[in-house]
């Protein structure tokens, strides 16, 4: 049965490179400027920029699952070793959180939409807030994956494969 | 590491701060500024063509009950592209400090078999260009919206959306150029260029 998945390439993927962090430029960057079109629309009382953040944070919550999925089968070839295992446990569990808080913040959202579009309950810019630092921490155990530790790049791959680190 | 003092360059006076990265910093920033110009242009780019497309989908959301207006749709493909672009001009200043002190593994082709200082030199004119081509989008853009077509419910032309379209696959093979710079070339990523150092990263790395 196994043998009838694809072989894993050096980055020890069945893809050429890394799909996870292609689909999460969407996540990071329409959640954070969906807070960011909040506040402005706020500040400047321009009512169409809510109409801009909510379909930013409609697109944000589509592509978390997305994320996700490509997440947790990029995860389980990842080899993490180290203190990268814990990064990677905290990762997952934050990522599906977020899918949480956006899938409820965009039901909310959609609710006072369909009563208004032009106004913002000032609750939201709270939740907004919390949305915001959740996504940094979220990407600052990213990068920690990536920048720091390596998983999916060549020379980590082939440090698992030899036995020199595990 | 060893690599930049044996060549005369300024680096060296800065050596001595850097990190096993070669950053003095431990996350690079122009791979999370990159998220943006990404996400930002191509969503843009998606909800103009959603707002010029309006006609055939305004009964699917009739039927679905959801209030959706074509200015909408477009608000979202104007907004996008000008936050874009202020973004990207971080991008690519983030991107010529961090290539400025890239120290790439010797000895090794990508895919398409480019060497790492091709590989580094194409991405980096490649992101000057898009950077112009982002901004003259988004002047394009702005005149379509307030001057030449602020009458008109489709607020883009076909040509823009076509530009669109085919900016994204170039920004696609653009965005892998970088993608090996980390995955294959070890680019500032801590355990590559401790592993080129030769050490024991079951030791070093916490």
């Amino acid at each position: 049965m196994l043998e009838l998945l694809p072989p894993l390439n050096d980055k020890n993927l069945p893809w050429l490179d890394v799909i996870h962090p292609i689909v999460v430029h969407f996540v990071i960057a329409m959640a954070l400027i969906t807070v960011v079109f909040d506040f402005l629309g706020v500040l400047t009382k321009r009512r169409n920029l809510f109409e801009v953040s909510f379909w930013n944070l409609v697109v944000a919550t589509v592509a978390i699952f997305v994320a996700i999925i490509f997440g947790q089968i990029e995860a389980g070839l990842a080899n993490p070793y180290g203190a990268s295992r814990d990064i990677l446990n905290y990762h997952s569990t934050l990522g599906w959180s977020l899918a949480g808080v956006l899938g409820l913040l965009t039901g909310w959202r959609y609710v006072v939409r369909q009563k208004d579009p032009t106004s913002l309950p000032s609750g939201f810019l709270v939740i907004d807030a919390v949305l915001a630092v959740l996504v940094f921490c979220q990407v600052y155990l990213g990068d920690k994956l990536v920048w720091v530790y390596g998983l999916h790049t060549v020379p980590v791959v082939e440090a698992v494969r030899s036995g020199a680190l595990s | 590491m060893d690599l930049l003092i044996e060549i005369a360059s300024p680096i060296n006076d800065i050596v001595d701060q850097l990190g096993a990265n070669d950053l003095p910093y431990a996350i690079p920033l122009h791979p999370n500024l990159v998220h943006f110009t990404i996400g930002l242009f191509a969503i843009g780019i998606a909800f103009d063509f959603a707002g010029a497309f309006y006609p055939l989908e305004k009964r699917v959301f009739r039927f679905l009950a959801l209030p959706v207006t074509r200015t909408g749709f477009h608000d979202v493909g104007w907004y996008n592209v000008l936050a874009c672009a202020v973004i990207t001009f971080f991008t690519v200043a983030a991107g010529f400090y961090e290539m400025l002190l890239a120290v790439p593994l010797p000895g090794i082709r990508s895919v398409i078999g480019q060497n790492a200082i091709d590989t580094m030199l194409w991405h980096a004119i490649g992101g000057v260009a898009l950077l112009l081509i982002i901004v003259a989008m988004t002047i394009w853009r702005g005149y379509q919206r307030f001057v030449w077509r602020k009458d008109l419910g489709r607020q883009v032309t076909w040509l823009y959306l076509g530009c669109g379209a085919l900016i994204l696959v170039i920004m696609g093979v653009h965005g892998s150029l970088g993608a090996w710079l980390a995955s294959e070339f070890g680019v500032h990523i801590t355990a590559d260029q401790l592993l080129a150092a030769g050490a024991d990263l079951q030791e070093v790395l916490p």
